[in-house]
C-alpha cells in the first residue's frame, strides 16, 4: 500500500481525536500569550519604552523573543506530554496498533503531528507578534510602527527557532514514547533547561547542550548586521540529536510491547 | 479437511525469565466461536496480544488466514477485529467520534460508522459523550470500533468483564448474532466457564501458559474420568447401607447426600430402583460429568477465578 496514503490517514485519526480538548486551546493561546503581554505593555507604557528612539518593530520583537525563546522550551515539554498523555489516559494505544497500519506509520503519524503543533503555534506566535504592532499601531500612532521593518524577518526567527528545538522536542517525544509518568519529562526538561542556563556562562562545551541549542540559535540577533542564517552550528546540532533519537527510538517501537 | 482462522505453533513467551507462554498450540477452526478459557494471570491476554502483534512471541510462528502473521501483518490485521480488555475509548469524544478516528485509520466509508452503531444497537446513544457511557455501552463501542473494517476474525478479550447481568446478556446475543448472521470467525476469551458454554462451539483451556485441553465442549466431558454420583435422599445412613450392599464405595457422606463414583448411566438406574426399593425418598440424583465447572477447575487446579 502506497506509505503516503496510509501516513495521511495516520495523521488524519491523530489530529482528529485531539477535538475538543485543552490541547487545540493551548496551541493557539499560548502563542498568543507574549504578544499579548506585549500590547498591554505598549499601550500603558508605550512613549517611555520608545523614549530613546529606535524602530518600534525591532523593540517590539526584542521584547517578545527573548522570553518567548525562553518559555517556548516548556511549551515544547507540555504538547509532548498532551501528544502522548491522550493515549495513556484513555488506554487507547493497543487500540491504535491493532489497526492495518504498520507501527512504523503510526509513528510517524504522531511524531509528524507533533512537530506540525510545534511549529502551527511558532508561525501562530509571529503572526500575533506582526498583529500585536498593528494593533498598537491602530491605538496609538505616534509610537514608530509605522516605520520599515521587515515582518518576514520574525517568521524566519520562527522557522530557524523551530529547526533549532527539533533536538530536545525529540528526546521529549521519546519520552513520552516510553514511559507514561507525567512529572519525570516535566523533571528532566526543566534541569535541562536550568542546567543549560547555568552552563552556558563559562563552560566551553555548552554549546552542545541539547536545551541551548534554540536559545543560541539567536544568539546577537539584536547586533548590527546579524544574519540569521549564518550561525547554523546549533541547528546541525538539533537537527542530528532529532534523527539519531528519532531513529533510536523508532526501532525501539517497532520491539517494544504494546499494553 | 478443517480450515483453521488461527493457527499457532509452539508460542513460548517471556516476561524477563517469566515463561508467560509455553508451547501455545492453538487451531480455531473458520466460522466457530473459539472460547479461550483459563483462570486469571494463566496467560489469555498474552496469546491475544501476540495474536495481535502487540507482544513478540520469542519462540513460533502464527498464522491468520492461512498466511504467516510476520509477513502479512497489516494484511492480516486488516481482517481482524479486536476488543482487549478494558475498554480503549478517548472519553472527551463521542461514540461517533470514537468510531470516526479509527474508520480515518481504516479509510472505511463513513456509512459503516452507522451501520455499526446499529449492529451494537448504540445509534441513540452516538453523539453522546463516551464519558456518559455506563460499561456495557464502552464495552458495546469497542466492539463497534473492532467491527468497523467489517472483520472476518474477531478477537474479544473478556467482553463480559464487569457488565452487569442484563449486559452480560446483551453481549453474548451480539456475539451469537455476528458468528451466526454476519458469518464471523469469533475468538472469545474468559475466565468463566458459563459464559463460554453458552457460546462457543470449539473451547480451548489455559492455565499457567499452557494448553490443557483442546477440542470440543462435548470431547471436554468425556475427558473426565471416574463418574461420580450425588443422591440426595431422606436417610443418607440407610442409603450409604444401600450402595455398599450393592458394592458401590461411598467417598462422601453428608446428612443431605451421599457420593459415589459410578462406571456407566445404567449404575444410576440400578441404584435408584434399590433406594426406591429400600423405601428411601430419591429427591435428586446428579452425575458429577455433567458439571463442566467441575472439571475445569479439575484441569486448572485453581479456584482463584
Amino acid at each position: 500500500m502506497n506509505t503516503t496514503l496510509t501516513l495521511k490517514r495516520g495523521i488524519s485519526a491523530e489530529i482528529y481525536k485531539f477535538r475538543g480538548t485543552f490541547t487545540l486551546w493551548f496551541l493557539i493561546l499560548a502563542p498568543a500569550f507574549v504578544p499579548t503581554i506585549n500590547f498591554i505593555i505598549f499601550m500603558s507604557k508605550g512613549e517611555q519604552i520608545m523614549a530613546n528612539g529606535g524602530n518600534a518593530w525591532q523593540r517590539l520583537l526584542s521584547m517578545s523573543l527573548d522570553p518567548a525563546n525562553f518559555l517556548f522550551a516548556f511549551f515544547v515539554i507540555i504538547v509532548a506530554l498532551f501528544v502522548h498523555n491522550i493515549e495513556y489516559t484513555s488506554n487507547t494505544w493497543k487500540l491504535i496498533y491493532t489497526q492495518p497500519l504498520n507501527r512504523t506509520t503510526i509513528y510517524l503519524s504522531k511524531l509528524l503531528v507533533f512537530f506540525g503543533m510545534l511549529f502551527f503555534s511558532l508561525i501562530l506566535f509571529g503572526l500575533f507578534t506582526v498583529v500585536c504592532g498593528y494593533a498598537i499601531h491602530f491605538f496609538k500612532t505616534d509610537l514608530g510602527f509605522a516605520e520599515a521593518f521587515d515582518k518576514s524577518f520574525i517568521f524566519l526567527v520562527c522557522i530557524k527557532l523551530f529547526l533549532a528545538t527539533l533536538g530536545f522536542a525529540s528526546i521529549h517525544f521519546m519520552i513520552g514514547q516510553v514511559q507514561k509518568n507525567l512529572i519525570l519529562p516535566l523533571g528532566i526538561g526543566i534541569a535541562g533547561i536550568i542546567s543549560f542556563l547555568i552552563l552556558v556562562q563559562g563552560w566551553e562545551y555548552a554549546i552542545y547542550h541539547p536545551y541551548g541549542y534554540h536559545m543560541l540559535s539567536l544568539q546577537n540577533w539584536k547586533a548590527e548586521g546579524f544574519s540569521l542564517w549564518a550561525n547554523m552550528q546549533p541547528v546541525y546540532l538539533s537537527l542530528g540529536l532529532a534523527a539519531a533519537t528519532l531513529i533510536g527510538c523508532g526501532i525501539y517501537n517497532a520491539q517494544k510491547r504494546i499494553f | 479437511m478443517e480450515q483453521y482462522t488461527i493457527e499457532t505453533h509452539d508460542l513460548d513467551f517471556y516476561f524477563k525469565d517469566f515463561k508467560a507462554l509455553d508451547g501455545i498450540n492453538l487451531s480455531v477452526p473458520q466460522g466457530s466461536i473459539f472460547g479461550f478459557l483459563g483462570p486469571n494471570g494463566a496467560g489469555k491476554t498474552t496469546t491475544i496480544r501476540v495474536l495481535l502483534d502487540l507482544f513478540h512471541a520469542n519462540h513460533g510462528t502464527i498464522e491468520i488466514f492461512g498466511k504467516p502473521l510476520k509477513a502479512h501483518k497489516t494484511e492480516i490485521l486488516g481482517r481482524v477485529g479486536a476488543l482487549i480488555e478494558n475498554p480503549s475509548i478517548y472519553k472527551h469524544l463521542s461514540g461517533r467520534q470514537n468510531l470516526e478516528i479509527i474508520r480515518r485509520m481504516l479509510n472505511a466509508p463513513k456509512s459503516r460508522i452507522d451501520e455499526v452503531l446499529k449492529i451494537v444497537r448504540l445509534t441513540d446513544n452516538a453523539d453522546k459523550k463516551a464519558k456518559h457511557y455506563s460499561l456495557g455501552m464502552c464495552q458495546r463501542l469497542g466492539l463497534a470500533a473492532a467491527l468497523l473494517s467489517n472483520p472476518d476474525l474477531l478477537i474479544l478479550d473478556e467482553p463480559t468483564n464487569g457488565l452487569d447481568p442484563s449486559g452480560i446478556i446483551e453481549m453474548r446475543e451480539l456475539i451469537l448474532e455476528l458468528n451466526q448472521q454476519h458469518n464471523k470467525t469469533i475468538f472469545l476469551s474468559s475466565h468463566l466457564l458459563s459464559e463460554i458454554e453458552k457460546l462457543a462451539t470449539d473451547v480451548a483451556i489455559v492455565d499457567s501458559g499452557k494448553i490443557l485441553y483442546q477440542g470440543n465442549l462435548e470431547g471436554l466431558k468425556a475427558q473426565k474420568q471416574g463418574i461420580e454420583l450425588k443422591i440426595e435422599v431422606s436417610d443418607t445412613d440407610k442409603a450409604a447401607q444401600v450402595l455398599k450392599q450393592l458394592n458401590f464405595t461411598i467417598s462422601e457422606s453428608t446428612p443431605s447426600y451421599v457420593k459415589a463414583p459410578i462406571s456407566s448411566k445404567e449404575d444410576v438406574a440400578r441404584i435408584n430402583t434399590a433406594l426406591v426399593q429400600n423405601d428411601l425418598d430419591v429427591y435428586q440424583l446428579t452425575s458429577s460429568n455433567e458439571n463442566l465447572e467441575e472439571i475445569f477447575l479439575t484441569l486448572t487446579k485453581r479456584l482463584d477465578q
